[in-house]
């Protein structure tokens, strides 16, 4: 048995204070600086502070102060909620499989009382958190044991099969890669991945057959966005549009032709980014991503600096969630992907989406808080 | 301080720690996947802003009128093909393909001539996988003259079949209707049959046209527009559960029909197998109660006809009793009401009075006029014919509850139509579903002053800023309109939450050029409509949508530098400023016409005595049931 001499944790005096000082306040000005961006962007889509901008504005405030509160909380007890929080999730989902109601054809949403849940968006959250915790403890060795991945392989297939019957193709296939990336970063062989990787092509294929009308519609519109210009191809087209026109410089802030004049439909939802592009060119459009990335940076960075398996990997998945959203979105409305549905997350206008990502910012400033915290042992194993 | 200490390190610490390790790396991994992933989409950014920036496409750009029309004249070197003509093509007002046919061939057999018809079926059936040889075999055996053997075969199929070399065996040319545009205008382009003729729409009307003049036919509808108002009607229809909706844009000086939608469509090109409910063109084919819309029309008559004075106060306070039935407001205000108020607020009551002022005879002379005692006289085959009730029933109660739409069934684009007459300075114009040159003559007839037509006008915008309409309301473009929510007629009456919610809109107001016309069909209020289904809540948002989305197309762009000067000429008071006056009805043009023929009697309803009856048993229907009626 070896001894080692090492610094104890500073945890008897790990008070509101220090926790305070301890948030990563650079990390927060960054969101500040995105949500700042999606109000600038709102505000042009919207011909002023009303009716986008301003909303905007509130509830970053409120979801601001939700994340700075849910950072105070200890990140052993948020853990020990992960599994009640994976269990909330399904239970949302097959919720919403039973008596959600779909809008534009494509989400199912869940009303409880005042407020419309996405329960996809609660899932990814409650996946990341259930797959940390279920690899917080697992030696590299016993990640390696096909047996010790099923039930993992499990616990990504039930939401992700949830969502895909709603049916949501795009969020069920980020869930999926959410889910990927923990197993990834937590040991998985990389032969193993290339096993399952292998028949996918295959199931792409089956599935295109199980896939609903505008769903196919979609991806043939991908292939040939001309081929409908009046119906499935003329967001891509619209928004492909405002992209040219922006040219390098852009042509202002509110003087946006594409977007003022209507021709850009859910401009402030899912194509908020051909808005910036347009009015603020291609310069503009680059910073966004470059603050997109350093936001991404941040959240990898603390992820590595954590000291404990559960907050990085709970990291991880929050940050492959965020890049995933990122990626989609922009990947959408430049006409790299077919249409999704995916919003810019801080960006685009919306509630619910707001909500998620808020809570997840504030487990991923709970996790650096508290990211020399030991985890007490149950038992070892 | 942090303190020092000395702890065991036990075997599981340590494997922890080579798995934070291992994670650690495989972080990285994925960090770098993310950055590959970046960088692709920032180049296919800069790809899509700087490198290769897409253009509006050509139709969008394009003039409305093209200069040229006839891009499609045939070869003048005369061949073969051409003693198969092919049947024109269908064309939107900017040159858009809306129908075209492909050439194609058709097989054909003498099975006289044949020498071994299970062996020819049998080749056939190599080159022509889809042959049914069985059936082949038994039409090759008939004895006959004359069979096909297939309808369509592409040129590639022809030249592999003749290659077989099978006596007996035929070609003759055909050709394949296709529609590019799919589900887009569907229901008005209609169809063709087997043998390439028109069968329902456009397709039909126009058949000999399309069969023997090869020149492309340019309708007035623009794919664009149509476009927008069906992707509208179908979200609106999503939201509030509708069973269908309805839409049609039309130039109120013109008479073309920009967009006519009627859902649920279908894919034009696969009108066959559409059965006949998706068929059903509610523009022109359904007979719906106007509703509210229809005050429009009884504030017009009465002002021109001289009945009414725009300052004339109106009992909205008492319930109106015939016999057994009430009339009743929606929301009333319980007390007397201004003309302007009466439509605003949408007063069944007011309406009825100043119906009752008109009196059934103007009142007949009017909707003859504007023509709602007959089909639509649209080039379409399946324009309906309107259901009202007949002159020997057209008593008091009928002329109150057609005041305010009710016991009276009409076409969405009779609505339309008569709503444009009251808005464009006072002509009724003939729709048409074809592009008007400049300067091709335009069928209308001035059915009332343009003073009146300036009231109306000003009413309308009234209804859209301070009425039920204000949802419809479009900075810049000064939208003027009506709601109208009807109560549907069931089998056992009107059905009390079964609504057809319309609004009925023309912009802008201060020169008028579009009538934009948007109704639900049973919709179903939701929680953002406060559980209500009216057409100021569930119809108006949707019209002030349409027109945010195509008046730029249009090429309209909004005012919003002279917005208060041009509000304040369309501007109107709900109630009389102190000394304030409105020229009325003084030399109306439909009165001088009545008058100057004598013999001339307003259209008499139909005599038929089963038509009459229903229209009886309607009238009876909607008045038990007015007090519910309108909004």
């Amino acid at each position: 048995m070896l001894t080692e001499k090492r610094l104890l944790r500073a945890e008897p005096n790990f008070g509101l204070l220090t926790k305070l000082l301890r948030v990563h306040w650079l990390f927060v000005a960054l969101l500040c600086a995105l949500a700042g961006v999606g109000y600038v962007a709102l505000y042009s889509a919207g011909g002023g502070p009303e009716p986008y901008a301003w909303r905007h504005a509130i509830r970053f405030g409120f979801g601001l102060v939700m994340a700075l509160s849910l950072a105070m909380i200890d990140i052993r007890i948020l853990a020990r909620l992960s599994w009640p929080m994976y269990a909330l999730s399904i239970l949302l989902l097959a919720l919403t499989l039973k008596m959600g109601h779909v809008g534009k054809g494509a989400e199912r949403w869940l009303d409880i009382g005042p407020l419309q849940l996405q329960p996809s968006e609660i899932a990814k959250v409650g996946l990341a958190m259930a797959l940390a915790a279920w690899f917080h403890r697992a030696s590299y060795e016993r990640v390696g044991n096909p047996l010790f991945l099923i039930p993992a392989a499990l616990l990504i297939l039930l939401p992700v099969g949830l969502i895909l019957k709603e049916p949501n193709l795009g969020t069920a296939f980020i869930t999926a890669i959410v889910g990927a990336s923990i197993v990834t970063a937590a040991g998985m062989r990389l032969w193993q991945m290339a096993l399952l990787a292998l028949p996918l092509p295959f199931l792409a294929t089956i599935a295109y057959g199980h896939l609903h009308d505008y769903q196919r519609a979609r991806i043939t519109t991908f292939l040939h966005p001309e081929s409908d210009p009046l119906g499935a191809g003329y967001n891509i087209i619209q928004s492909k549009i405002a992209l040219g026109s922006g040219g390098l410089w852009g042509k202002g802030f509110m003087q946006g032709t594409q977007a003022h004049l209507n021709f850009l439909p859910e401009k402030q939802t899912d194509f908020i980014y051909s808005i910036i592009a347009e009015e603020w060119g291609l310069v503009g459009a680059l910073a966004l991503l470059a603050l997109l990335l350093l936001i991404l940076w941040t959240i990898m960075g603390i992820a590595l600096r954590c000291r404990h398996q559960y907050g990085r990997l709970l990291a991880l998945g929050i940050a492959t969630n965020m890049f995933m959203y990122v990626f989609v979105n922009i990947a959408m409305v430049t006409g790299a992907i077919p249409v999704g549905g995916v919003p810019l997350p801080l960006v685009s206008h919306g509630g619910s989406a707001m909500l998620t990502v808020m809570f997840a910012m504030g487990l991923l400033l709970s996790v650096h808080v508290h990211r020399d915290v030991e985890f007490l042992e149950r038992r070892d194993d | 301080m942090p303190r020092m200490e000395t702890v065991q390190v036990t075997a599981p610490d340590l494997a922890r720690r080579a798995a934070l390790e291992r994670s650690g790396q495989r972080l990285l991994l994925v960090a770098g996947g993310f950055a590959l992933l970046f960088g692709a989409v920032a180049a296919k950014l800069t790809a899509a802003t700087i490198l290769f920036p897409l253009a509006p496409s050509k139709a969008e750009t394009a003039p409305l009128i093209p200069a040229d029309p006839g891009l499609a004249t045939p070869d003048s070197s005369p061949t073969i093909a051409d003693l198969h003509q092919p049947r024109a093509t269908i064309t939107d007002r900017n040159g858009q393909i809306l129908a075209i046919s492909l050439p194609m061939a058709a097989l054909y057999a003498n099975p006289r001539e044949m020498i071994d018809p299970v062996d020819a079926a049998r080749r056939i059936k190599a080159v022509l996988p889809r042959l049914d040889e069985a059936l082949a075999i038994a039409r090759l055996q008939s004895g006959k003259q004359f069979v096909y053997l297939e309808r369509e075969i592409t040129p590639s199929e022809e030249l592999a079949i003749n290659a077989l070399g099978i006596p007996g065996i035929y070609f003759e040319p055909s050709e394949k209707r296709r529609y590019p545009l799919g589900r887009v205008a569907a229901q008005t382009l209609g169809g063709v049959d087997v043998d390439s003729h028109g069968v329902a729409g456009v397709e039909r009307e126009f058949d000999k046209r399309l069969a023997t003049d090869p020149r492309p036919l340019r309708l007035s509808i623009d794919v664009r527009v149509q476009a927008v108002m069906r992707d509208e009607l179908e979200k609106s229809k999503e939201e509030f559960k509708a069973i269908g909706a309805c839409g049609i844009v039309m130039d109120v000086n013109t008479g073309e029909v920009l967009a006519m939608v009627s859902l649920p469509d279908y894919d034009a090109n696969q009108f066959g197998e559409t059965p006949p409910d998706d068929r059903f063109n509610r523009a022109i084919t359904g007979m719906y109660e106007p509703g509210s819309t229809f005050k429009l029309q009884t504030a017009a008559m009465a002002l021109d006809f001289g009945t009414a004075h725009i300052w004339d106060e109106f009992d909205a306070a008492h319930n109106i009793r015939i016999g057994r039935f009430t009339i009743t407001d929606y929301k009333g205000k319980h007390r007397m009401l201004y003309l302007p108020e009466v439509l605003a607020y949408s007063s069944n009551l007011g309406a009825a009075h100043i119906a009752l002022g008109v009196g059934e005879q103007k009142q007949r002379l009017w909707l003859g006029a504007m023509g709602m005692f007959k089909p639509i006289p649209i080039e379409l085959p399946e324009a309906g014919r309107p259901l009202y009730p007949p002159v020997s029933n057209w008593k008091e109660a009928a002329t109150m509850t057609i005041g305010f739409g009710h016991g009276i069934a009409i076409s969405p684009l009779h609505v339309v139509r008569a709503t444009a007459a009251v808005a464009n300075g006072g002509y009724v114009i003939q729709p048409t579903i074809l592009a008007r040159d400049p300067g091709d003559p335009i069928p209308e007839r001035r059915i009332m002053t343009p003073a009146t037509s300036d009231v109306i006008r000003k009413l309308m915008r009234l209804v859209v800023t301070d009425g039920y309409g204000k949802k419809a309301d479009v900075e810049g473009y000064f939208v003027g309109g009506k709601t109208g929510t009807a109560e549907k007629v069931g089998a056992h009456g009107y059905r009390k939450h079964a609504n057809v919610s319309a609004f009925m809109s023309v912009f802008p107001m201060n020169a008028p050029r579009y009538a934009v016309y948007f109704m639900l069909d049973d919709p179903q209020g939701n929680k953002e409509t406060g559980g209500y289904s009216t057409a100021g809540q569930v119809s108006a948002p949707g019209a002030g949508r349409v027109i945010a989305r195509i008046a730029p197309m249009l090429g309209l762009f909004p005012d919003t530098e002279h917005e208060a000067q041009i509000q304040a000429q369309l501007d109107i008071p709900l109630e009389p400023a102190r000394g304030s006056g409105e020229p009325t009805g003084t030399g109306s043009p439909l009165l001088a016409a009545a008058m100057a023929e004598t013999a001339a009697a307003p259209a008499a309803p139909p005599r038929h005595p089963l038509q009459a009856l229903r229209h009886e048993a309607a009238l009876i229907v909607s008045t038990r049931q007015a007090d519910a009626a309108t909004r």
